[in-house]
């Protein structure tokens, strides 16, 4: 069953659209993120435009996050004051975003960008995870204690403040970066930010690991809201049509992904999310080298 | 009086009656050259269902169409756009774009279908007046340089369907009706779309008649873009809500036990 696409112009399989939006949604319940950076790269890969993918691909995270935050939010899982202070910077960095992805795009390297954005920050992201969560593997089968959590140079920096759930006492500046990295990189990927916020709240803020899910949700879902805002007005490419049969699939899938993660371990989730991240990470990278089928392209004149 | 009345009557009336049908006793090279040609539909909607549709040009010309005869051209231009089209040059082992061209007024839509190979009917001069042929266009390249981008253009227009360059000739049915099937892809832009059809007799087109058509958006389809257009403000925030409601509808709804 085709329907047309009214933002990006085309007509697309809604039963495809519905099957990607399953899919992603089924591993983003399992490993409880937003699945955008999965999203995005398929929906270049079936011939959406860049920009659409980005800004729609945005918007579907901002549903398929509430659902989740809502239920973390029942529970207290949510540091508001340690989402506060990353969604300070987090608008900051999307908005800047949104700003270079314009620049992109009248420059025409908004694909390579956008490809180039993924390879680094899924490969690093995916890498570290997967040895991380390996070590923690290998220490778990010998039993050593492990720390709360470390204390780097960076949480002693100025301004201190005290985040009640979060367990700590550190300085604003070391969340107020991530928050405006993750910010810029979900206005130029399209993407909410959970899978590389989260190991960013464990592994360099020092998070209790109960309420990183519920705070990386309240982060995303304020961010993508404001990227789906700006990329409509600024770039005019989000397509709510596409938006939501990406949703309508993504809803199923992601409870059922929910009802199976429960049953796998931290480390052994944490594994395969990575080994999943670096596979898109490579793939795309894939992409960049291997020799293009055509060698021109044709687009719409800024 | 009245005599020489009566006899200029007698004589007049037979001639009178010949004025309707051509006088048949006429040379054939004064004849007026006579073509109709008629769309089946003078409008086309793109709706939340558009799979691509048709252009279905129809009409008679007054003589036989065939090889001594008359030929039919139809040409169909669709609304203009600026096209820039780059090209992907290796960079450090990665292939990124690199030099571009940009194209003004480039046609997005562009067919052309008649009874017989445009080149066997026209020549080089009568074509070139006419623009009848891809490499014909009037483009103006700006920015890099080469004819590959022209080229490059052509091919990746005919590759999406936007370009159809006699394809499928124009049919003949009964020796003088016509119909020529131009096929409009799902990508195909909203605008006015002109449809020239041409008689061809002897290498010289002898008749012309020009149709319009209209591509609009129409229904939900256009709802949404014109609101995204015309107030991405109120656009914004309506997916905002739209993709949280959804969100949060889809897990009540899905939500185990």
């Amino acid at each position: 069953m085709q329907v047309y696409l009214p933002i990006a112009e085309m007509s697309v399989d809604a039963l495809l659209l519905l099957g990607i939006g399953f899919g992603v949604g089924w591993l983003s319940g399992l490993f409880g993120v937003g699945g955008g950076f999965l999203l995005t790269p398929i929906l270049i890969l079936i011939g959406i435009p860049a920009p659409v993918a980005v800004g729609s691909g945005a918007n579907q995270t901002l549903g398929a996050s509430v659902s989740g935050l809502m239920a973390q939010w029942r529970r207290g899982n949510v540091d508001v004051r340690m989402g506060t202070v990353l969604l300070v910077g987090g608008f900051a960095g999307s908005v800047l975003g949104v700003q270079l992805f314009a620049w992109l795009r009248r420059a025409g390297q908004v694909d390579l960008a956008v490809a180039i954005f993924y390879v680094v920050v899924l490969g690093t992201v995916g890498g570290l995870m997967v040895r991380e969560s390996l070590t923690a593997i290998l220490r778990r089968r010998r039993a050593r204690p492990r720390r709360l959590h470390e204390h780097f140079w960076m949480h002693g920096l100025p301004l201190k403040m005290r985040f009640r759930k979060s367990r700590l006492y550190i300085s604003v500046i070391p969340p107020l970066l991530i928050g405006f990295a993750i910010g810029l990189l979900s206005a130029v990927m399209g993407v909410g930010g959970g899978f590389m916020l989260v190991p960013a709240m464990i592994y360099l803020l020092g998070m209790p690991t109960a309420v990183v899910i519920g705070t990386s949700l309240f982060q995303v879902v304020f961010v993508t809201a404001n990227v789906t805002f700006l990329q409509a007005i600024q770039v005019g490419s989000v397509d709510i049509v596409l938006t939501l049969l990406l949703l309508a699939g993504g809803v199923v899938g992601a409870q059922i992904g929910a009802a199976m993660g429960t049953k796998l371990r931290g480390e052994e989730t944490r594994a395969l999310l990575g080994a999943l991240v670096l596979s898109v990470a490579l793939a795309l990278l894939w992409d960049l080298l291997r020799v293009p089928e055509q060698l021109f392209v044709i687009g719409p004149a800024p | 009086m009245i005599r020489a009345l009566l006899l200029f009557l007698a004589l007049a009336s037979p001639a009178a009656a010949q004025v309707a049908p051509p006088p048949p006793a006429a040379p054939p090279t004064l004849a007026p050259p006579s073509l109709a040609a008629q769309l089946s539909v003078s409008t086309i909607e793109v709706t939340t269902a558009f799979t691509g549709g048709e252009i279905l040009v129809f009409g008679a010309t007054e003589r036989l169409i065939g090889a001594q005869g008359d030929e039919v051209v139809v040409l169909a231009t669709g609304p203009t756009t600026s096209i820039v089209v780059r090209q992907k040059v290796e960079m450090l082992g990665a292939w990124i774009n690199g030099p571009s061209a940009r194209f003004n007024r480039v046609p997005t839509y562009w067919a052309l279908a008649s009874t017989s190979p445009v080149a066997t009917l026209l020549d080089g001069v009568e074509r070139q007046d006419l623009r009848l042929g891809l490499d014909l266009m009037p483009l103006v390249q700006l920015g890099a340089r080469g004819p590959q981008f022209r080229a490059a253009l052509a091919s990746l227009k005919q590759d999406a369907g936007l370009w159809v360059d006699q394809v499928k000739p124009v049919e003949v049915s009964g020796g003088r009706l016509f119909h020529a099937r131009l096929p409009l892809p799902a990508t195909v832009a909203t605008g006015a779309y002109q449809i020239q059809v041409m008689l061809v007799r002897e290498g010289r087109v002898v008749a012309r008649q020009e149709l319009r058509m209209d591509v609009v958006r129409s229904g939900t389809a256009a709802w949404i873009a014109d609101v995204a257009r015309g107030q991405p403000v109120l656009y914004g925030l309506a997916c905002i809500l739209l993709a949280a409601f959804a969100g949060w509808i889809g897990s009540v709804l899905f939500r185990r036990g």
